[in-house]
């Protein structure tokens, strides 16, 4: 593609994004760049990208790499004077000139292809999508079988494949099943729900993987979505709607505060100094940050500290907007990643655990536990392993 | 230049494989990686020759439609023709598949033809070398790079051990390709599809002839050894660990 034929996909598809016209009224005002996570270390921040955008030098932005130096984090958007869609569309739109350019980085690369073929990032069988519902020893119900239920449960790919992220899975389903929730699952039915691939600028596939996904959702009766993976929460939340999906979406820290009264029946104590990630899309994006405060600080004999950057704040784990697949192209621009800042935040202000609600978070957390070594003085849970461990 | 491809499927190893007595089902086919970095190298070469990459999917008739999706994945490309060569046949002798490609391929004018050096399903990954003893062309395997200098081809090939070896190679050859120059080139979804929508694909049936003298008597996995796990305290254990060697004679 030439610049002009860049500029001319790169602008429709921008008109496709509501309110995206409003980085027409960026004012160089640079609150962006010191923002991001990355800022010092990108050679386009968002603003640098308006700028190179208005002077049409859209090849120099995408030479550079700096549409990939980007974890969604939403603190740029959040604080925007002008409130352009920096996250939802200027970065998106620019990846996906580098998609259609067929050079993006090696890792992304795969993992959307694997996203395409089988539904997941990770290049694992769609047929063993439910494996995790072996590996507990309550039974966990199957929409296909149970056709209806109150609760439709999305453990999501990370929940669904990563080793560790299942114990997370495994951890909210038993929550729920001791709560006595109706709730199923769509088990191998279930594919990418696809919200770090619209973020990464993947929107043919991200329409592909909401139309499918929806007409599963249609097959079965439940009243409401709950996960506990945030981008599909944020997804299924704020992206589906236009295509037209409209059940209620809940994400399980919204769940678990709902459930507060009868949970605080089963709560045993725990002898812990607690801190909490406000993870971007529970927090940031979607404002929910008293909920989870909420439950945390109901569990008998936890001593609840704050970290100082919190709430609007929080600094990203660096796992979001494909940045969990981007890791090795962005240590050529980053010798620290955010999560490791992350962990020795949460260490300086004395805390034992370190509590997340991201699916993401979790990973990327205990990596950078064993970069730092950290690893034996601070520990890294889910909200729902927190619980569990309190109510069993 | 006018350039060929060759692009097999193969089962994709992601999903699980049905072994039958004299069958094997594979739940779902996949592009042979080797073959889709020999599409990449050719799409290279024409970027630095010029001229034209035509790609010849090849698959047996129960496979026919599952080529599809990786052709029109080299026509988004930018691969100018796609061929589907269906094999009937009942051996799986790979010679006689070659002579029926060689057959196909002889009269094409192609100036260089690429194959993957192998494939999953093929340990021997002869193809290439038995394609060029068909057609009586030069064959040069292990190629990682392709260039055009003076109007000749000037072929990277690895040795092994990290040794490479620069070679000059006489056209019409067959290039045997381990991996492109540079990374399988993405093709977002959308684009994907839009070139299985406009993508033509021509068909033509290879006749393999039946050769007799060899019979699948059965296929089959090697049996799972035993495990047996050793309980108690270490003490116990390693008791229990010098009894089991002396039985199997280590100790």
């Amino acid at each position: 593609m030439d610049v002009g034929e860049m500029l001319e996909t790169y602008f429709e598809r921008l008109s496709e994004v509501s309110e995206s016209e409003r980085y027409k009224q960026c004012l160089q005002c640079g609150t962006c760049g010191g923002s991001c996570p990355y800022g010092i270390a990108s050679p386009f921040t968002p603003r640098r990208m308006i700028l190179a955008l208005r002077a049409k030098l859209i090849d120099e932005i995408l030479e550079s790499g700096a549409q990939w130096l980007c974890t969604a984090c939403y603190t740029c958007s959040y604080r925007c004077p002008s409130q352009i869609p920096l996250t939802d569309a200027i970065i998106p739109a620019l990846r996906e000139l580098s998609l259609l350019e067929g050079n993006p980085p090696e890792e992304l690369a795969a993992a959307l292809m694997n996203t395409a073929r089988y539904g997941n990032p990770f290049r694992e069988s769609p047929r063993k999508r439910d494996s995790w519902t072996k590996e507990v020893e309550f039974e966990v119900p199957l929409m296909s079988k149970k056709k209806e239920a109150d609760v439709l449960f999305i453990p999501e790919c990370f929940g669904a494949y990563h080793r560790r992220c299942r114990e997370i899975t495994k951890a909210f389903a038993e929550v729920m099943y001791l709560l006595g929730v109706d709730f199923a699952i769509l088990g191998n039915e279930e594919r990418c729900i696809g919200d770090l691939t619209r973020l990464c600028g993947e929107f043919g596939l991200f329409e592909d993987l909401m139309e499918k996904n929806i007409k599963t959702f249609e097959k079965y009766s439940f009243n409401r979505i709950v996960t506990h993976d945030a981008h599909a929460f944020n997804a299924l939340k704020r992206e589906y709607p236009k295509m037209g999906f409209e059940k209620e979406v809940l994400h399980h820290t919204q769940f678990l505060f709902e459930n507060l009264d009868k949970l605080k029946d089963m709560f045993n104590e725990l002898d812990y100094t607690v801190t909490y990630h406000d993870s971007c899309y529970v927090g940031r994006r979607n404002g929910i940050f008293e909920e989870p405060r909420e439950v945390i600080k109901a569990i008998p004999g936890l001593r609840f500290v704050e970290m100082k950057r919190i709430r609007e704040n929080a600094l990203c784990c660096g796992g979001g907007g494909g940045g969990v697949w981007l890791d090795s192209f962005i240590r050529n621009f980053l010798k620290e990643r955010p999560a490791e800042d992350r962990v020795r935040e949460a260490a300086s202000v004395g805390a034992d655990v370190l509590v997340t609600a991201c699916i993401l978070d979790v990973p990327m957390f205990e990596d950078a536990l064993k970069v730092t070594g950290l690893e034996g003085q601070l520990v890294v849970k889910d909200i729902s392993e927190l619980v569990l461990e309190a109510i069993r | 230049m006018k350039i060929c491809a060759v692009l097999r499927v193969v089962p994709d190893l992601v999903e699980e494989i049905e072994i039958e007595e004299t069958e094997i089902v594979p739940f779902a086919y996949i592009a042979n990686e080797r073959d889709e970095h020999a599409v990449e190298e050719a799409l290279i070469l024409k970027e630095k020759a010029g001229g034209s990459v035509d790609v010849l999917g090849v698959v047996d008739e129960d496979t026919a439609s599952d080529v599809d999706e990786p052709l029109a994945m080299a026509y988004a490309k930018g691969a100018d023709n796609l061929i589907k060569a269906i094999l009937s046949r009942k051996t799986f002798r790979r010679y006689e598949v070659a002579k029926g490609l060689a057959e196909f391929l002889k009269d094409k004018g192609y100036d260089v033809i690429f194959t993957g050096i192998q494939a999953i399903d093929a340990f021997a990954g002869t193809l290439g070398g038995m394609l060029a003893r068909c057609m009586n062309l030069p064959y040069i395997g292990g190629v990682v790079e392709v260039d055009v200098q003076n109007g000749t081809l000037v072929v990277k090939k690895e040795l092994g051990g990290g040794l490479l070896g620069e070679y000059r190679v006489s056209t019409p050859a067959i290039l045997g390709v381990v991996s492109a120059e540079r990374p399988l080139k993405f093709v977002p979804f959308a684009k994907l599809k839009k070139a299985m929508k406009e993508a033509n694909i021509d068909e033509v049936d290879i006749e393999v002839p039946e050769i007799e003298g060899i019979d699948v008597l059965r296929y089959y996995e090697p049996p799972k050894p035993e495990i047996t796990l050793l309980e108690g305290d270490p003490e116990e254990l390693a008791e229990k660990l010098v009894e089991v060697l002396k039985e199997v004679s280590v100790l």
